[in-house]
C-alpha cells in the first residue's frame, strides 16, 4: 500500500514537472464587451485575481479597432488556460449588475441593409436632382469665414466633426456615415452651388438646414467647408 | 438579446368611408441603446460599451405599394408609438416593415375596409 502511494507522488511530482517545463508567462489580451459604470474595471481586476492566479496588467480603452475595451491579462499557461479566463469574465457582474461578456464575435454596427431597405431608397431618395447653378454671392473671405465657422461649430461638427473627418460624437447611429469634408479643401467655385444645395435640402440623415439657416448663412458655411483641411501632424 | 422583442401591435378604423383620411396607430415594444456608455468617471471617457440596439427604419405599405418611409436613428424612444395618416383609396391591406440596426425584421399589417 505505501509502495503504491509512494508511487503515485512520484508520478505527481513528475507530471507538475513536465507541466512546469511547457508553461510559460503569456500576456493575453481579451476583449469584453460591457463596462458600463467607472468602477466596473477594479470589479473585474479583483473577480479575476482573486479565482484565479492571474495578474491583470490593465485596460485599452482607446486603441481598439473596433471599440470594445481590451483586458491584458498576464498568466502562466500551465496553471490557467484562456478558457478559465474567459470564463470568470462571462461570470463576473459589474457594480450595477450588468455581464461582462468576452467578445468574441464581430461587431454588429453598420450592418448592411436589407435589400427590402435598399429597394426603398431607390423609391425614395432618388439621385441626386438638377442643382441649379447659383452663384456664390458672398466673398470667401476671412469674415465670412469666421462666421461660418461659428455656425459650423454649432450645428455641422456634432455628425462630421471639429476637423470635417466625418466622425463626429453623434456620427455613430446613422444608417449612412456623415461627409468626410475635407474633399471639397480650396475646391472651385463650380462647387459652390453643389454644397448650397446640399446643406438647404440635405440627404438621408443629414437635415434640411434651409429651414433653420438664412441664405447668407448657408453661403458662409460653404465658405468655411471649403477651407477645412486633415490636419497636419 | 435576452428578451424576444415581439411584432408591432397596429391599430386602425374598423372601416372606413372611401377616401377617407384615416389614423394609423403603430406600437412596437423595441429597446433603444446607443451603445455608449461612460468607462471612466475621472477621464470623462466614453467608449462603446453594449451592442447598440435601435429601430432603423420603418416601411409602410398598401395594397403591397410603398408608400413612405421613416428612417430613425439611435435617438429614438424606446417602445416608440407612430401614428400617421393613409387615404382610403382602395379595400387593401395596410402592412408596416421594422428593421433595427442588428438587421432584424418584423411586420404587422390590417386590412382596410369600406363601409358597407
Amino acid at each position: 500500500m505505501k509502495k503504491t502511494i509512494a508511487i503515485a507522488a512520484v508520478l505527481v511530482a513528475a507530471l507538475a514537472a513536465t507541466t512546469s517545463a511547457y508553461a510559460a508567462k503569456v500576456v493575453e489580451e481579451i476583449q469584453i464587451e460591457g463596462m458600463v459604470s467607472p468602477a466596473s474595471p477594479k470589479a473585474l481586476s479583483a473577480a479575476l485575481e482573486g479565482q484565479l492566479a492571474v495578474k491583470v496588467l490593465g485596460y485599452d480603452f482607446y486603441g481598439t479597432a473596433n471599440g470594445w475595451p481590451i483586458i491584458k491579462v498576464e498568466h502562466d499557461s500551465g496553471a490557467v488556460s484562456r478558457d478559465q479566463i474567459e470564463k470568470v469574465i462571462d461570470a463576473t457582474k459589474d457594480p450595477t449588475g450588468t455581464p461582462y461578456r468576452v467578445h468574441r464575435g464581430e461587431t454588429k454596427i453598420h450592418l448592411a441593409l436589407l435589400e427590402e431597405e435598399t429597394k426603398a431608397d431607390g423609391v425614395f431618395a432618388a439621385d441626386a436632382p438638377d442643382i441649379p447653378k447659383i452663384t456664390n454671392p458672398i466673398a470667401a473671405d476671412a469674415a465670412s469665414h469666421g462666421r461660418g465657422e461659428k455656425l459650423y461649430v454649432q450645428y455641422c461638427s456634432k455628425c462630421h466633426g471639429m476637423t470635417g473627418n466625418g466622425a463626429g460624437p453623434s456620427a455613430h447611429g446613422f444608417s449612412t456615415n456623415p461627409r468626410q469634408l475635407w474633399t471639397w479643401h480650396n475646391a472651385d467655385a463650380s462647387a459652390d452651388p453643389y454644397l448650397y444645395w446640399f446643406i438647404t435640402n440635405g440627404r438621408t440623415d443629414m437635415p434640411p438646414w434651409g429651414v433653420i439657416l438664412s441664405d447668407n448663412e448657408r453661403w458662409d458655411l460653404v465658405n468655411y467647408v471649403k477651407t477645412l483641411e486633415p490636419p497636419k501632424n | 438579446m435576452a428578451e424576444k422583442i415581439k411584432a408591432p401591435r397596429m391599430k386602425i378604423k374598423r372601416s372606413v368611408k372611401q377616401d377617407e383620411i384615416f389614423k394609423v396607430k403603430v406600437r412596437f415594444d423595441h429597446p433603444s441603446f446607443t451603445g455608449l456608455g461612460m468607462v471612466d468617471e475621472n477621464e470623462e471617457l466614453f467608449n462603446r460599451a453594449v451592442p447598440s440596439t435601435f429601430i432603423r427604419n420603418m416601411l409602410v405599405y398598401y395594397d403591397d405599394e410603398l408608400v413612405s418611409r421613416f428612417r430613425t436613428s439611435s435617438a429614438i424612444a424606446d417602445n416608440p408609438l407612430f401614428t400617421f395618416k393613409l387615404r382610403a383609396i382602395k379595400e387593401a391591406p395596410v402592412k408596416v416593415v421594422f428593421v433595427d440596426d442588428q438587421g432584424e425584421r418584423w411586420e404587422a399589417s390590417k386590412d382596410v375596409k369600406f363601409k358597407s
